[in-house]
């Protein structure tokens, strides 16, 4: 499978995927869901609207990088920097998704450090597609 | 020349800088902008540090509830509906508990008008009757206490942060503004001379966290709180290092993944019973200062005492429980009316008292946190409004469940230990081991110290007890068979009327203010209405709307409105006017007697009625004649 394609298909179903998230937290707002609304759980619904909002526009990162790889010339992604894109727009959203499941009282649970590492492989990914996209686009 | 035909060299403007270090300029110049918009954005350019009432200054290690928001949001939520938070508010149109704009109101011969301006409200005065030219300057209410049954005003005096009593108080449930001397049991010829200072030098002991009275002067005071109303710290106990510490997040989970207690913060779930019960008793008790010393240091440097600690520091529990009969009687004697004569306390709001002297406190474990909760637990699916209004107890603790969760073995029969059917109010603990035998709040209240039932508390002692707040129609003697019969206990050397009339028309007839108090709250309590028959507590309401104590005439008022014909019965407690008073009970006698009494009811000789309902007026006049008239403060 090409990047392009990879990064097309992860898009669109990681946007499904957020969406219907977005969905469900919604279902939860509508039945006022203590487990998801009360005070005490601030925490929780911060983590899963964070994810929610993450992992969408993640999802749209993805697929605008497929398309630009399909769309500039000569630009492609080096395997690494295409599998730090594809992990970092999975592993932080879920990292706070995972971290909103089990709180402690103002803090989310331990897997909200998946997000700092997700944070990470999205900036190398982020930063050297931009590197190699300046490059093709030089005059 | 100029050629205008042709349109000139766009020249190339660089919006963004090609080189590294321009770049780097840039951003440093955006980082600057936002930094000085965020500080401009934070700063509250209109606030001043009002000069004209206490402010809110921190002390030391302290950090204030807004702090502990952004960690505690659950925790922070459920004080926040709570009346500590409310305890004290700094006045404003949104804190009061009335629309007071326009507000005229007459007391002591002074009228009052208060009107509002901008967000706070101002009071001017004159004598009662004068010109409207007459009105004094205004004075801006500038602090309140209270938000649950009764909102009491504080008013600048120009005395630097020093305040002054409004002279009326407004119940909220009743929309009622009342003087502040009949919103206590006091005997009605009490009358507050001067209150100035009076909440800077007492209520801010206990009314907000941390208060330094400060004073400066003759009655002058630059009086600081750590917050307004009873918050986090109260019973936390100081949080900056407990902030500064838990800025990093590897020491916070390394806490959430261990069974280790966070050592920087004080916990009173995690203390033995009585450090616990002292940090909701460094308030709920009374207490006095170990010296003039101690009151002096408390005044200027706040209470020494920190949540945590085994004692007061400054101040200690007063208990007249000492076994030298004349230390005892000292205390008793200068804590005035406080306590029952056994050294019981019979005011709310000091329950560390009666809980200090429960036997189940002396297990060690016990606390108040045995049966409230001062955060509901997540079980809890009351509202937190709900939690709120029932005192804040802990899940089930409002049931049997609070004495059987130790008390195990007597779940398995409670007949066979009450003597009473399962479902009837004679089979609730608390009916019998906590009666409402205390007074405060223009109500009784549940004792909190647990006791078991005796005759002899009645009559030694002249502590309704708990069989005859219910059963209000019997005789002590009837009551001392029972608990002769079922417990074994002595039967006590009684007076002929105590074999002869009920024990509640006799407290009512002859007994002190606060003993009447108590009886005619028990009159609009569901289970003595059921166990006593209620048809008879109409005459004796009727007259006890004359009662000379403002507190019984409101508490009758109120027990009245609770019996069928008299639920919408209008009557103003107030009126001091003796022929007025005369007037509405005649009035409301002859309502009951035409249109509400039952003319088929047989009443019972022993509630000092005839047969038809009139009262058999030679032991009536004789209790009355007998009635205990000393004078009675109940101060909570």
């Amino acid at each position: 499978m090409t990047t392009s394609n990879r990064h097309l298909r992860q898009g669109w179903w990681t946007l499904f995927i957020f969406l219907t998230l977005g969905l469900g937290l919604e279902t939860l707002h509508g039945f006022k869901i203590g487990w998801y609304l009360d005070a005490d759980v601030e925490i929780r619904r911060l983590m899963f609207t964070l994810s929610h909002a993450h992992g969408t526009l993640l999802a749209l990162v993805n697929i605008g990088v497929g398309l630009t790889i399909r769309c500039v010339e000569g630009f492609d992604l080096e395997k690494n920097v295409s599998g730090a894109l594809i992990w970092g727009s999975l592993v932080l959203p879920i990292g706070f998704l995972l971290g909103g499941l089990f709180i402690h009282d103002g803090d989310p649970g331990l897997a909200v450090f998946l997000v700092p590492v997700g944070g990470f492989m999205l900036l190398y990914g982020v930063g050297c597609a931009a590197k190699e996209l300046s490059k093709q686009l030089k005059p | 020349m100029t050629d205008l035909s042709t349109p000139p060299n766009p020249v190339k403007r660089k919006y963004f800088p090609s080189s590294w270090a321009g770049r780097c300029k840039l951003i440093s110049i955006i980082w600057g902008l936002l930094l000085v918009g965020g500080w401009l954005f934070n700063t509250n350019w209109k606030s001043e540090t009002p000069a004209n009432r206490p402010i809110q200054t921190l002390k030391e290690d302290y950090s204030s509830a807004v702090t502990c928001r952004s960690c505690h949001p659950g925790n922070y939520a459920s004080w926040h509906a709570s009346y500590h938070r409310t305890m004290t508010q700094v006045a404003s149109k949104q804190t009061t508990a009335s629309d007071m704009d326009g507000l005229e109101l007459t007391d002591d011969g002074t009228d009052y008008r208060i009107d509002l301006v901008g967000d706070s409200y101002f009071v001017r005065s004159k004598m009662e009757g004068r010109a409207e030219s007459e009105f004094s300057e205004p004075r801006e209410i500038v602090l309140l206490t209270g938000s649950h049954n009764l909102q009491v005003y504080w008013l600048e005096t120009g005395k630097q942060r020093t305040m002054e009593q409004f002279p009326l108080g407004y119940f909220i449930a009743e929309k009622k503004w009342a003087p502040i001397e009949q919103t206590f049991l006091v005997p009605p010829s009490a009358k507050q001379v001067s209150s100035r200072g009076e909440w800077n030098a007492g209520c801010i002991n206990c009314h907000v966290t941390v208060g330094r009275s400060q004073p400066v002067g003759d009655r002058v005071f630059d009086s600081s709180v750590s917050d307004f109303g009873i918050a986090c710290e109260a019973c936390h106990a100081g949080g900056r290092e407990h902030i500064e510490r838990n800025r990093d997040p590897l020491h916070r989970f390394s806490l959430h993944l261990s069974d280790k207690k966070d050592q920087t913060i004080a916990n009173p779930a995690n203390m033995d019973g009585p450090t616990a019960s002292l940090v909701c008793g460094q308030c709920h008790s009374i207490w006095s200062f170990n010296n003039a010393a101690a009151a002096s240091k408390l005044d200027t440097e706040g209470a020494a005492y920190r949540p945590g600690d085994a004692n007061m520091e400054l101040r200690t529990v007063v208990q007249p429980f000492s076994e030298d009969s004349a230390t005892r009687h000292e205390t008793l004697k200068e804590y005035g009316t406080s306590f029952w004569s056994d050294g019981q306390i019979r005011v709310t709001g000091r329950e560390l008292n009666g809980t200090m002297a429960s036997p189940c406190f002396k297990g060690g474990e016990f606390s108040c946190l045995s049966c409230h909760d001062l955060h509901p637990d997540k079980t809890d699916e009351k509202s937190l409004a709900s939690w709120a209004k029932d005192h804040q107890m802990g899940v089930g603790m409002n049931t049997d469940q609070a004495c059987l969760q130790c008390h195990e073995a007597l779940a398995v029969n409670i007949p066979e230990h009450t003597h009473h059917v399962s479902s009837s109010s004679g089979s609730r603990c608390y009916n019998c081991h906590m009666p409402h035998s205390s007074y405060g709040l223009m109500r009784a209240i549940r004792s909190h110290q647990i006791t078991s039932p005796t005759v002899r508390e009645s009559i030694d002692h002249g502590r309704p007890n708990a069989c005859n707040l219910c059963h209000l129609d019997e005789t002590l003697a009837w009551t001392a068979d029972k608990l002769n019969e079922w417990y074994g206990h002595d039967i006590p050397a009684l007076e002929q009327d105590d074999h002869e009339l009920s024990a509640g028309a006799k407290w009512i007839l002859k007994g002190d203010a606060g003993q009447r108090a108590l009886i005619v709250w028990a009159m609009g309590w569901a289970p003595a209405k059921r166990a006593s028959g209620y048809e008879w507590f109409y005459p004796y309401l009727i007259i006890q709307l004359n009662d000379p104590y403002a507190a019984v005439r409101f508490v009758s008022w109120k027990s009245l409105k609770s019996l069928p014909g008299f639920y919408d019965f209008s009557y103003d407690y107030t009126i001091t006017d003796d022929a007025k008073q005369k007037a509405a009970c005649d009035q409301a006698y002859w309502n009951w007697w035409l249109k509400v009494r039952d003319s088929r009811h047989v009443y019972q000789e022993k509630t000092v009625l005839q047969p038809s309902g009139s009262f058999r007026q030679d032991t009536f006049q004789r209790l009355l004649k007998e009635r205990d008239n000393r004078e009675i403060y109940l101060i909570e």
